[in-house]
């Protein structure tokens, strides 16, 4: 009926994927109004292509393709725009972002991820690694299913969930050695205030 | 086993249970553990992410079903049923000066429309005036031809006015809460876009429905 421009059927399908894809473009850009903005716009484009669909893969993978490749679209249009200004350090070769410190000691992170500290690390991610890491360990999918949204192999997708996690650790384990340099500092401008 | 041998089997098993070489290299390096530790904490706290529910806005939507009527992708199936009906029947009660009228008054709200875009960029520039106030013109001068359309619809179909009027309601409907977003957030770019989309939305709606009246449709 959607194919035939049925208003109500193309509610009901607003309605029964909506969540999951907003869900998916906030996790992404963790921005309410970016994420408004990119829903829309993947519902746009599977409603001006519902016609196309032939049935081949389920409808929810075809959605969340679309989804993901608009996502994905913003955001690396944004890392180009961003790293233009940015180029004052090395780049990782492997993540594309600047190539880390080394020599800190590793540090345990049981105990210390909050959802904030999560969301902050997961938006530095490149956005390759940010898509399955939200499609596997947020949303639930599994990595036959990653495979079909994301066109590649499901070796690629779980080597792409463990890169991810791994840029994931780092970047947390920054964040608790920045915690404890500014409690360290705290600590002792009030000792010397004491003084 | 290396450690950078593990990471390569660890990374491919998923929740399978590792090889027994692998088990034994897990169980004799510290490095390995404390990578496997971390990993699974940040897989606890993603879980804990999809555990709070996020729900989208109504007005995606409102402003989505807006845009897919304007590009014509999708139709009412009442109103499919009626349109021949209504459109004839309601335009054909509908005097010719009063489509005029309408016509007319379209043409000041696009005018207006382009007005109030520029004065809006003028108040991005100085942030002194908040949109609303900007977009009052506007306002008033579409709900002139609202009032005229409806006006001149009064003699017809009761139907085909309650058609047209549930339409006008979802416009509004959204068209209030974008003025609320954009009262409580004057600064925010999206809130202002959706705010324009809104009224753009009405403006073809009655503009639509002056040019079928104009063609004879």
């Amino acid at each position: 009926m959607a194919q035939q421009g049925d208003a109500a059927a193309f509610e009901r399908i607003y309605r029964l994927h909506s969540r999951r894809v907003y869900a998916l473009c906030l996790r992404m850009v963790g921005n309410t109004a970016e994420a408004e903005d990119l829903s829309q716009e993947a519902f746009l484009q599977l409603f001006r292509k519902i016609h196309t669909f032939r049935g081949e893969s389920a409808f929810s993978t075809w959605l969340h393709r679309l989804a993901v490749n608009v996502v994905l679209m913003r955001l690396r249009k944004k890392t180009l725009a961003e790293t233009s200004l940015e180029e004052t350090t090395e780049p990782d070769e492997e993540t594309g972002g600047p190539r880390k410190e080394i020599g800190g000691p590793d540090l345990r992170l049981t105990g210390s991820i909050d959802r904030v500290n999560l969301q902050r690390a997961i938006e530095q991610l490149p956005p390759g690694y940010k898509a399955v890491f939200v499609l596997h360990d947020i949303q639930g999918y599994e990595h036959n299913e990653i495979a079909g949204i994301m066109s590649c192999s499901i070796g690629n997708s779980k080597s792409q969930l463990h890169k991810a996690r791994m840029r994931l650790r780092e970047l947390l384990q920054e964040a608790v050695r920045d915690k404890a340099r500014q409690d360290r500092q705290t600590a002792r401008s009030e000792t010397a205030g004491d003084d | 086993m290396q450690c950078q041998e593990f990471e390569q089997v660890f990374e491919q098993q998923e929740a399978a249970p590792l090889p027994a070489d692998a088990a034994a290299h897990l169980g004799a390096c510290g490095q390995c553990r404390a990578m496997v530790s971390d990993l699974e904490a940040i897989q606890a706290a993603a879980r804990g992410m999809a555990a709070a529910q996020v729900e989208p806005p109504e007005r995606l939507w409102v402003s989505l079903r807006a845009q897919l009527a304007s590009e014509g992708i999708i139709r009412e199936p009442a109103e499919a049923v009626h349109t021949a009906g209504w459109l004839s029947g309601w335009l054909a009660g509908v005097p010719r000066p009063a489509l005029a009228g309408a016509y007319l008054a379209f043409v000041l709200a696009a005018a207006g429309l382009i007005a109030v875009q520029s004065n809006l960029r003028r108040v991005e520039m100085s942030r002194s005036t908040p949109a609303p106030t900007a977009t009052a013109a506007l306002d008033s001068q579409l709900t002139t031809v609202e009032r005229r359309t409806i006006s001149a619809m009064r003699q017809n179909n009761p139907v085909v006015n309650d058609s047209l009027r549930k339409n006008l309601d979802i416009v509004d409907n959204f068209i209030a809460m974008c003025e609320k977003d954009v009262r409580e957030e004057p600064q925010n770019d999206v809130a202002r876009e959706y705010l324009y989309g809104a009224y753009q939305q009405k403006a073809e709606l009655l503009a639509m429905m002056v040019e079928r009246g104009a063609s004879g449709d």
